[in-house]
Parts: C-alpha cells; sequence; structure tokens
C-alpha cells in the first residue's frame, strides 16, 4: 500500500538561494510526522508548498493518488488538508462556534443560490452538532457561542485546531502548534494530536520544540540548508551526528557563548 | 416549531405594520415613505456587499441607476412590457456587474473603491451625454404607470409593492447571511488567507457578492423608475453613493437591522433639521460618521444592543 501524502524531489528556488533542493518523504494514515531543522533549513518553505502558498519550481506533491501539486491553497483545502496557522489566524468578528463552522465549508452540499430561498438549513444544524462535538473533543465545550477575542492564545491555538478537523481532513498540518504555548497548554496540544491521529489523520508538523515534538512524532525528518539529512525515528534522530552537527551543535555553541 | 414561529410572527407583523402605515400616511408622508423603502432596500444590499463581505465598493448607485434606465428605455422607446424589461434588465445589471467583478478581484481594498468610483463616474458622463437615448441631462420622464395583471402600479398598490421588494431583499440576505456562504463572506473579511485556507473560494465568493448585491440595487432601480416616473443622471451620482455609506456605517456595519436604522435615521434626519440648518445637514452626517467610526463602530445598532444588556442585568 503506498503512502497518503508522497512528497517527490520538491524544489524551491528564490532567486540564488535554493530553499528546498530535491525533498522527498512519505506520509501515512494515522502517522504523525514533523518536520525539523534549524533556522531556515526550510522548513516553512517545504509547509507553504504542500499547503498552496508557494509553488514550486519541481517535483510533485501527490495525495491519495492525486496529484494535487501547486493547485491553490482552497483547493488543498478542498482535497482533504486543512492546516493551523503559527500565529493564532481566528475569524475575529464570529463566535467561537461559528469559527468552527467556517472550517467545514468545504463538507457543504447545498448550491449557493438555494440557500437564498432557505435551503441547506438541516445541513447547517448537523454541521452545528458536529462543531460542538469537536469543540469538546480539543477541550473548549463551554466557549461555543464567546467572542474569539475571549479566547487566550493557547485556547486559540486548540480552536484552530478544531476548526481545521470541521473540514474532515485526511490530512491536518500543524505550523509551529508550540510555539507560544505554556507547558501545560502543550501537553493539552500533544494530547489533542495523539488522538487526531489514533483516527486515522495524517498529521504533518513543523517544531522548534524538541522536547514538545520527541515524545510526540512517530517519525522525525530532518532538513538542513533546504535538504533532507535524515527520516527516521525521534530516538534515533536524537543520536544522529549529522542532527546534532546541524542542529543541537550550534545551539551548544551559542550557550557557550551566551555563558 | 417554536422558533419558526417565533420567527414567522415577527415576518408577519413587520408586514402588517409596514402595509399600515400606508394606509395611515397620506399625500407628502407617503412619497417620504415611498423613498425611505427604495433607500433601505438598497443599504441592506449595500450592507451585504461592505458590511458582510468587507467590499468597499463605491457603485451601488450606478447600478441602480443601470436598473432604472435600462427598464426605462425599453419600454418607453423598445415598447417592451413590463417583466420582459424587467428581467432583460436584471441580465444587463449582472453582465455589466460581472464585467467590473472579475477583473476589479485582482483589486484589493481602495483600489477597488477607486476603480468602482471611476465607473460610477463614467456612467454619469454616460447619461448625460447619451442624446435622445438616455435624455440627457433633463433624463427621461412622463411615462405612464405599468399594470401586473390589470391592475395599474400606481398609488398604494405600488407601495405595497415596495413593501415587497423591501422585505424579499431582506429575506434572501437574511437566509444567505445565516448559511455557509454569509460566513465564508465574514471569514473573508476577516482574514483572507486563513477563509482560502479553510476550503473557501475567495475570488469566486468576491464575484458572486458583487454581481448578486449589484443586482439586487439594479431591481430596485426598476422599482425606482416607477416612483415618479422620472429617471435622471443626477438620482444616481456620487452624493448619494456616500450617503448609504454613512447610513450603513452609522446604522452598525454587518448587520440587517443596522442598515434598516442607519437608513431611516439618515433619510429621515433632513425631513427635521431641513428647516435649521438647510442642506448643511450633510456637514452633521459627516460629523455623525467620525464619531461613529471613534466611539461607536457597532453602530447605533450596537448602541441599542448595549442598552439592552445593561438593562437585562439590572435585576
Amino acid at each position: 500500500m503506498s503512502a497518503l501524502l508522497e512528497v517527490r524531489n520538491l524544489t524551491k528556488r528564490f532567486g540564488g538561494l535554493v530553499a528546498v533542493e530535491d525533498l522527498s518523504f512519505d506520509l501515512n494514515a494515522g502517522e504523525i510526522l514533523a518536520i525539523i531543522g534549524p533556522n531556515g533549513a526550510g522548513k516553512t518553505t517545504t509547509f507553504n508548498l504542500i499547503s498552496g502558498s508557494l509553488k514550486a519550481n519541481a517535483g510533485r506533491v501527490v495525495l491519495g493518488g492525486i496529484d494535487i501539486t501547486g493547485l491553490p491553497p482552497h483547493k488543498i483545502a478542498g482535497h482533504g488538508i486543512m492546516r493551523t496557522f503559527q500565529h493564532n489566524m481566528p475569524f475575529v468578528s464570529m463566535t467561537v462556534i461559528e469559527n468552527v463552522l467556517v472550517g467545514s465549508h468545504r463538507m457543504m452540499r447545498t448550491p449557493w443560490p438555494a440557500l437564498m430561498a432557505g435551503s441547506g438549513m438541516a445541513e447547517d444544524r448537523s454541521a452545528r452538532v458536529r462543531a460542538q462535538e469537536l469543540l469538546a473533543f480539543v477541550g473548549l465545550p463551554d466557549y461555543a457561542d464567546r467572542s474569539v477575542g475571549e479566547l487566550s492564545f493557547g485556547q486559540g491555538r486548540l480552536l484552530e485546531t478544531a476548526r481545521a478537523l470541521a473540514g474532515r481532513p485526511s490530512m491536518i498540518m500543524f505550523d509551529e502548534p508550540a510555539a507560544g504555548l505554556t507547558p501545560v497548554e502543550c501537553q493539552r496540544l500533544a494530547q489533542v494530536i495523539r488522538d487526531i491521529a489514533a483516527q486515522g489523520i495524517a498529521v504533518l508538523l513543523i517544531e522548534h520544540d524538541m522536547n514538545f515534538l520527541l515524545p510526540l512524532a512517530h517519525r522525525v525528518v530532518v532538513l538542513n540548508f533546504g535538504r533532507k539529512i535524515a527520516d527516521a525515528l525521534p530516538a534515533t534522530i536524537a543520536m544522529d551526528a549529522a542532527v546534532i552537527a546541524a542542529y543541537l551543535g550550534t545551539a551548544r555553541r551559542k550557550r557557550a557563548r551566551a555563558g | 416549531m417554536n422558533g419558526a414561529m417565533r420567527t414567522a410572527t415577527a415576518w408577519i407583523g413587520g408586514a402588517a405594520l409596514l402595509v399600515g402605515l400606508t394606509y395611515v400616511l397620506g399625500g407628502y408622508g407617503l412619497d417620504i415613505y415611498r423613498k425611505l423603502l427604495l433607500t433601505a432596500t438598497l443599504a441592506l444590499s449595500y450592507n451585504f456587499m461592505f458590511g458582510f463581505a468587507g467590499q468597499i465598493a463605491l457603485s451601488h448607485y450606478t447600478f441602480y441607476g443601470i436598473g432604472a434606465y435600462s427598464v426605462t428605455i425599453l419600454m418607453t422607446q423598445a415598447g417592451w412590457s413590463l417583466p420582459l424589461a424587467a428581467l432583460a434588465t436584471i441580465g444587463i445589471s449582472a453582465v455589466v456587474a460581472l464585467a467590473v467583478a472579475i477583473p476589479a478581484n485582482r483589486l484589493e481594498g481602495f483600489y477597488l473603491a477607486l476603480a468602482t468610483l471611476a465607473l460610477a463616474q463614467i456612467f454619469i458622463v454616460a447619461l448625460v451625454q447619451g442624446g435622445e437615448f438616455t435624455g440627457g441631462a433633463d433624463g427621461i420622464f412622463g411615462f405612464k404607470s405599468p399594470e401586473i395583471f390589470g391592475i395599474p402600479l400606481s398609488g398604494t398598490n405600488f407601495v405595497i409593492a415596495l413593501i415587497g421588494l423591501f422585505l424579499g431583499t431582506l429575506a434572501v440576505l437574511q437566509f444567505l447571511g445565516r448559511s455557509y456562504f454569509g460566513r465564508a463572506c465574514r471569514a473573508i473579511r476577516d482574514n483572507p488567507r486563513a477563509a482560502a485556507a479553510m476550503g473557501i473560494n475567495v475570488a469566486r465568493t468576491n464575484i458572486i457578492v458583487f454581481t448578486l448585491t449589484s443586482s439586487l440595487a439594479a431591481i430596485a432601480g426598476i422599482f425606482y423608475a416607477f416612483a415618479d416616473r422620472f429617471v435622471n443622471p443626477y438620482v444616481f451620482g456620487i452624493e448619494p453613493m456616500f450617503l448609504l455609506v454613512f447610513m450603513v456605517i452609522v446604522g452598525g456595519t454587518g448587520r440587517h437591522a443596522g442598515a434598516i436604522v442607519g437608513a431611516t435615521v439618515l433619510f429621515l434626519l433632513p425631513e427635521f433639521l431641513g428647516d435649521i440648518v438647510g442642506r448643511r445637514y450633510i456637514l452633521i452626517y459627516g460629523l455623525l460618521v467620525v464619531l461613529a467610526l471613534m466611539f461607536q463602530p457597532n453602530g447605533l445598532i450596537g448602541l441599542y444592543d448595549q442598552l439592552r444588556h445593561r438593562l437585562a442585568r439590572r435585576p
């Protein structure tokens, strides 16, 4: 059986700079894959190439056998890849549950002209029930009718997660999910991500925080200067010489200099 | 169902009240009432585009004019019947709206405002320079009221038709606003990037909203043509367009009730202020908009919500 997501020979150049070079990896249903690397390694570029914000110079992205390379973001979402943002991007004029309902947009089947005559209400009601379930799933069951402005940053991240799940994704992408969270919020989010993967949804995350991702990820891809230098289990990654040189080694030098 | 029954009661009660007013008001009052119904209808559709979807376009009165002029020209000069002329008019306005929306969709915010402002100016120039076709600066007047199934669309009948237009526009926009489509519009206004990541086709949604609300303005224009049986270029100029923006902001953007309240207050205000300050009421409007933007961004309807909450909290 082939993987859910197949990334093949993906390359992105910005002028003379090669941000991502000949990158290939697989992601299976129900798997949590972390992409790590030092700043400028090409993590965010990879993320943007898959989610459709950037167009690759070469290479392919295939989801469930369908070539989705170079499609715009709304079509990527339409194929079942939903995402969260590093800096929370809620719809600020809406309540919490309405935000989740926007995530279910791609599931709506009533054609828009019919809506003007009042059709689609049953569909909307069932989407609302599901949105409430998702809020309970991420741990925000009592916030449905609150304004998003009342949520803390960590709760906002959970809302983004519920919103992404509302689109019934086959794959969900997290852009530095631990950034800005307290240790308790990190633990809560890690458990939510584990539960998501347990439902058979593929999880791709890019992350800096080793304490967050090493116990969470099933597999880790390490990038350095746009190239893949490792693709292995978290335990192996922590001991890989190339990874330590590229990633942890730099951090140790920094610490020595600071001290 | 309790909720559905309450909604039905509100609609029937509202319609009865509006129809009742028709018979209470007479003469001058009835004329003001007709114009107010038209203005409130325009405010509703403009609010959907500007308030819900966040598109800053200044062509709403242009489409109102396209509606009024098309139906007038098709009926008086081509001799078409009202239903045929009305359908053709809706078609024409939709085509013009699409021709504006598709290229304008590459423009954002400020540039959409400029492009539609240019369209509005070109429209006025075209009407004034249109010779016998548009009646030039004098417009077209003196044509007779149409009939529908033998009932003349004049006097009270016409006011009832306007109430139908107003409530029909409100119903359509209410249904649409509450649906996933309305949520998509607000999502685009709040954050287009996040909206796209949720699977919303931002360009397509923007084009639909512009075309739909502009066509609703054109439909209101068809009715306008028979209000006084008179169409004139200056009725569809830039000044009433800015007044419409003021109405939506002062009333409360993104809320149907806000659009209705804003249109009512700003439309009726000159009737009371006119004797005191004359044409300078525009200055007062400018002040109101600045005050609303600074202290009450949710408009009069937001003020009403706050008062209601405060009263509800009191034991």
